[in-house]
């Protein structure tokens, strides 16, 4: 218990840094976001009009320190500020565009991946240079290291163009009310299909692999001769030694990409024309959209610290030597 | 393999049904997710269909027809002085909520700009006095100066309900969900994050129009989806560049896909900081502007869609104030001896390494451009390889788009490619604004100083006499004579380096739909990026008979 309340504290310290961070860092890029509203004019220039948006946008203007006690107290209060990229449209109303998509999207994407690749790599580790061993690592490798937005590009075209099994793009047919109808589901499940399906082809190699080098080092160490020593079944072995003790390190990488998943996926999102964060966030950056970078950077935040902290927590449960620590 | 198989499946048991056979899918704007809103008077993020499609301006400037027409108003009137713009207002029209529109609204929507100054993107309040409705169907509007250039602000400036909007606490920071509006096009059918939909207004003044059921707009976050959904024959108007259009487009189905790319756009210069030597020396530009290709920029950087820029730098759009001995004239011509002459002339001798210096100064300089913006990168390569030619030595450089503007703003660039105001096109009757954005001193400031026009930083006492005798006068022999010792004074100042005329993208399919300008049939620009001349053509379509 004492463990869990020191790590949360910990997590404090961290949320406060990083929100003060994403506070700072958009500020330090050059120009501001009236001046970026004026390359939007179209031409039609008023010096009167740009310092009244500037007003009108509020905390552009005003000392840093100003801003940042500002920032907070509009923030505990809930209220991200309003968007200049979509301006006057509320920072939370933006952001709700995307959210659930990309974390539907990137979430199933990232657990089928780590699934599939954490099983996988366990069985080419336990069956090292049987036929699953020497297939796929060097495909996946190879998929992998294949530039994301080609391989993507190259399934829209092979798969929605010229096969047509998949729709072009979208997260829904155009005609549907979104809804929590099974047809709607359905729906979904049909789009989602092919921009997942290229997010964990590209990102299945490397939990295969870092799965099979840990569980293969593993499988040489004294407490697995141990068991078999000790005439345990090997299903057990397998599972219960090997692989238990081989998942440590994929399950940090799998909390870093969780937390990660919120920042979106950009070039799948321009690819399959699909809504979520990753876009959102490129638009903040281009337009010095501070309210809608600081929104975006805060919920990356809470979802990478709240990512971590369910690691810790799994740790704990999958490592009995913390629990001992703590 | 198993995965494969099951979406497969999925995919086939339900299929999308095809788009309704009366509603107009348009790709203006690009996204990834709708966000609801409807504010016309916000600059920078009024989308298109609340300027070309809900709300309506008094007068629309035909481009292409070089022709006001009439709208929400039906003529205007300028006093003797030029200080006093009388506008008749036309009876009959309601908004779409059934309340009868009146020259009060018009008053009240100009007041509104003048109290939230914000909104007033043109800067009207910068020339305008008072509004004053006068009677149900007359405004008169008072200049604080004579400012004849300023009817295009006036006549273009969209209209708003005052019953509504005056109960609209702070309408800066308004997003008007449900847009009550005159035109042709106002209930907001459908709206979700991918796609959403602008039915028929019931109550619109031209009878019979629109023709249309609905207008249509999807969700495309990049050109490239757009382009496909286009060639799918999923978008019937689409306003984003498609490259090769003859092979990857039209050659699909010639009988219904087609597209206008006329010269109608902004005119992109090679910008020299003028404040910066040698660029204060009006022969350096010169030479670097004779020393340039423009046919081979045009053929490799926009595979020959733009035309090669002219002596006057105008568009097609002003073609009748085009003076030709100005357009002929030599400076924009391809003349590798006459830059190299004009060079020795101004005592830069070419060195052992090819480059030219002057006093111990190498005759070098910096072309920076967006990254990401290819079309222009590739003309800003070309042209480094045509200055080299003459001695000059320019490196290319990419920037980031807001680093690269922030520079242009502040003056920390040598040479910069741009078009005035970044913007699509003019769209205004006179050239007067084309020309005051670049030669014009009362908007030049001290380097280091953000200055949202005449990035060039050129100012001639000239050029500011002529501009300002030409505000005062709407006569058009005598304009047409102002225009003209303009268009001269650019010629010989060479304020900017004039590159190539951007054309308007705009394509068709009319499977569903017929009417669309084209090159035969040229009655108003095809590009959706033109609201409200857009209006023209929404007013033209027509469903194709079932």
């Amino acid at each position: 218990m004492r463990y869990v309340l020191r790590r949360l504290a910990l997590y404090a310290v961290a949320a406060w840094a990083s929100v003060t961070l994403g506070f700072v860092l958009p500020r330090l890029m050059p120009g501001d976001p009236a001046t970026m509203l004026l390359a939007r004019l179209r031409g039609k220039l008023s010096p009167a009009a740009l310092t009244a948006m500037r007003d009108a946008l509020g905390f552009a203007d005003g000392s840093i320190l100003r801003q940042y006690v500002t920032y907070w107290r509009h923030l505990l209060h809930g209220d991200l500020g309003l968007s200049v990229a979509y301006f006057p449209v509320p920072v939370g109303e933006v952001i709700g565009t995307g959210l659930l998509w990309t974390l539907a999207l990137a979430g199933s994407a990232l657990l089928v991946s780590f699934s599939l690749g954490t099983l996988f790599g366990a069985l080419a580790a336990w069956r090292r240079g049987g036929w699953l061993d020497s297939v796929l690592p060097p495909a996946l490798a190879l998929l992998g290291a294949v530039p994301y937005f080609w391989l993507a590009m190259l399934a829209l075209l092979v798969f929605g163009h010229v096969l047509r099994w998949f729709p072009l793009g979208h997260a829904y047919s155009l005609e549907r009310e979104p809804s929590w109808s099974p047809s709607f589901i359905l729906d979904v499940a049909r789009h989602a299909a092919l921009p997942a399906l290229t997010l964990v082809v590209a990102t299945l190699g490397t939990w295969m692999l870092g799965m099979r080098n840990t569980m293969v080092a593993l499988l040489d160490a004294d407490f697995i001769k141990l068991a078999w020593a000790k005439g345990l079944p090997p299903r057990q072995i397998m599972l219960r030694y090997a692989a238990r003790n081989a998942l440590l390190p994929n399950v940090t990488g799998f909390g870093m990409a969780l937390g990660f998943v919120l920042s979106g996926s950009l070039l799948t999102e321009i690819v399959f024309s699909y809504p979520g964060l990753g876009y959102l966030l490129v638009q903040a950056v281009r337009n010095k959209d501070y309210a809608l970078m600081q929104g975006l950077f805060l919920l990356i935040t809470l979802a990478v610290l709240a990512a971590n902290f369910l690691v810790d927590v799994t740790y704990v449960w999958l490592d009995p030597r913390t629990r001992a620590h703590a | 393999m198993r995965a494969l198989g099951l979406a497969a499946f999925i995919a086939a048991c339900s299929a999308p049904p095809p788009p309704a056979r009366d509603v107009l899918s348009v790709s203006v704007e690009q996204a990834s997710s709708w966000v609801r809103n409807f504010n016309p008077l916000l600059v920078g993020t009024a989308r298109w269909p609340t300027r070309g499609g809900i709300y309506e301006p008094l007068l629309i400037w035909n481009a292409v027809s070089g022709a006001w027409v009439p709208w929400l108003a039906t003529s205007y009137r300028w006093s003797d002085d030029h200080r006093r713009l009388t506008l008749t207002i036309r009876d009959g029209v309601r908004w779409s909520d059934g309340a009868p529109f009146s020259a009060e609204d018009v008053a009240f929507t100009f007041e509104l700009l003048h109290r939230h100054r914000a909104l007033d993107a043109s800067g009207l309040w910068d020339f305008l006095d008072g509004v004053r409705a006068v009677d149900a169907h007359t405004v008169e509007l008072t200049l604080s100066r004579p400012y004849v250039p300023g009817l295009v602000e006036v006549a273009q400036q969209v209209i708003l309900p005052a019953h509504l909007w005056r109960r609209v606490a702070d309408p800066v920071a308004f997003t008007n969900p449900n847009p009550v509006g005159t035109g042709p096009f106002t209930e907001v059918r459908v709206f979700r994050n991918q796609v959403w939909e602008l039915g028929r207004n019931p109550r619109y003044w031209q009878p019979g129009k629109p023709e249309i059921a609905a207008l249509r707009m999807v969700a495309y976050p990049s050109n490239d989806q757009a382009n496909l959904a286009l060639v799918e024959g999923e978008i019937d108007w689409a306003g984003n560049f498609v490259p090769a259009i003859e092979r990857t487009f039209v050659a699909r189905d010639r009988e219904h896909h087609g597209y206008w790319f006329p010269a109608l756009g902004s005119t992109v210069f090679l910008y020299p900081n003028t404040r910066r030597p040698p660029l204060d020396d009006v022969r350096v530009r010169k030479a670097l502007s004779l020393a340039i290709d423009r046919q081979r920029v045009v053929d490799i950087g926009l595979f020959g869609y733009a035309r090669p820029s002219d002596g006057t730098a105008l568009s097609d759009a002003y073609a009748s104030w085009r003076d030709p001995a100005v357009a002929a004239s030599a400076w924009v011509g391809h003349d590798v001896a006459a830059a190299a002459a004009l060079l020795d002339e101004a005592g830069w001798t070419r060195g052992a390494d090819g480059v030219r210096s002057r006093a111990g100064r190498r005759l070098a300089f910096t072309v920076e451009v967006v990254s990401g913006w290819s079309d222009w990168v590739r003309a800003a390569q070309v042209i480094a390889r045509d200055l080299a030619q003459v001695g000059v030595a320019v490196e290319v450089r990419a920037y980031e788009w807001s680093a690269w503007f922030e520079r242009l703003q502040s003056g920390e660039f040598e040479l910069s490619i741009a078009c005035p105001g970044l913007a699509f096109s003019f769209d205004a009757p006179t050239p007067y604004y084309a020309y005051r954005w670049i030669m014009s001193s009362p908007a030049v400031k001290p380097l280091g100083e953000l200055q949202p026009t005449n990035w060039n930083r050129f100012g001639d006492p000239r050029a500011d006499a002529l501009l300002g005798e030409f505000e005062a006068t709407d006569e058009g022999p005598r304009q047409k004579e102002l225009m003209r010792q303009i268009e001269e004074r650019f010629a010989a100042t060479a304020p900017a380096i004039p590159l190539f005329v951007s054309p308007l993208w705009g394509a068709f399919n009319t499977r569903r739909f017929t009417g669309f300008p084209s090159a035969a049939n040229p009655y108003a620009k095809l590009s959706p990026h033109s609201a409200p001349e857009n209006l023209l053509v929404l007013m033209h379509l027509q469903p194709r008979a079932r």
